[in-house]
């Protein structure tokens, strides 16, 4: 069974509450129906979720794990959120790039970035 | 998107051994490897190590390409274990390389799955998948076979077994024009 650690942090975007969430390990068919509902719990908890997935410690992610992904992404953005991924390994950023999700979801370089594009953002609609 | 692979469902037989035996008049003999697990997604984390070991090791593509395989094996198994073999039952893969030239896999179900597709049914639905814009797929399911396993070998093809199974077999060439 493939490993998987998530964690969630609480930080400032701008003075608009956001959450980093970090990933570490494989997302595979046997952990990742699991780690989602932690994710949806979130968003169902913020009023305006305002998301980065920091990709670091994400060594493999399947197609079901995207999928989950795009699923937040409407979510979020239902509720006048946003997410940004963050720092992802270029073998993740490979697979993000061939189902087009880099087409939807912005990638930073650092969560310093992401967390400016994501203060910026949600500064520009104030 | 170039280069992809168009799902095909072929007449002739593909299995390992025939296209094994078509290999044998070339000069360097491939590397075939066989391996049966029980239908559980338990098994995929070991499956998708060996797979990085093989390419990067044995077949003379990049590791891009080992990362590449990894999910391109981790995504048909899934699909025999969700679709083809029921629990309690086997997913029989099969790697084969020349190396420097090509990879092939092949993955074979024995058809018992509560959920079970028929080769021409697969091959369908991954055809009507693998052009969506992916603005427009808002659905967790469907990108494996349709976007990922298509856009990263150069043939995919999905052939009903004389046992009631499938067999799905991907290649891809390192002469396809790509950096590989």
């Amino acid at each position: 069974m493939a490993e998987v650690q998530t964690s969630i942090q609480d930080i400032d975007a701008n003075g608009k509450p956001a959450k980093v969430i970090r990933f570490a390990g494989q997302l595979d068919e046997t952990n990742v129906d699991m780690e989602a509902k932690k994710i949806y719990e979130v968003i169902d908890g913020m009023v305006e979720p305002n998301l980065i997935l920091d990709l670091e410690g994400l060594t493999y992610m399947n197609s079901k794990s995207i999928g989950y992904v795009t699923d937040w992404y409407s979510r979020t953005a239902a509720k006048n959120g946003r997410i940004v991924i963050a720092r992802p390994r270029p073998n993740i950023l490979d697979i993000l790039k061939v189902v087009g999700i880099t087409q939807i979801i912005p990638i930073h370089d650092t969560v310093d970035e992401a967390k400016l594009a994501l203060g910026t953002v949600v500064a520009a609609k104030e | 998107m170039e280069g992809q692979a168009t799902p095909t469902f072929i007449g002739d037989p593909i299995t390992a051994d025939s296209v094994v035996s078509k290999s044998l008049t070339m000069a360097e003999a491939p590397i075939k490897i066989t391996i049966t697990i029980p239908t559980n997604a338990y098994f995929m984390s070991g499956l998708r190590d060996f797979t990085m070991n093989i390419v990067r090791n044995m077949t003379g593509f990049s590791e891009q390409w080992a990362y590449r395989f990894q999910s391109v094996i981790d995504e048909l198994v899934n699909n025999a274990i969700e679709f083809g073999s029921a629990p309690g039952q086997d997913v029989k893969i099969t790697f084969l390389s020349l190396k420097g030239k090509s990879i092939e896999i092949f993955v074979e179900d024995t058809g018992t799955g509560p959920a079970k597709k028929t080769a021409d049914e697969l091959a369908r639905l991954v055809e009507d998948r693998r052009h969506v814009n992916p603005l427009q797929l808002t659905s967790i399911r469907g990108r494996g076979l349709a976007q990922i396993v298509a856009n990263w070998t150069d043939v995919l093809e999905f052939k009903n077994n004389t046992e009631g199974g499938m067999i799905v077999h991907v290649m891809k060439a390192i002469e396809s024009g790509e950096q590989l």
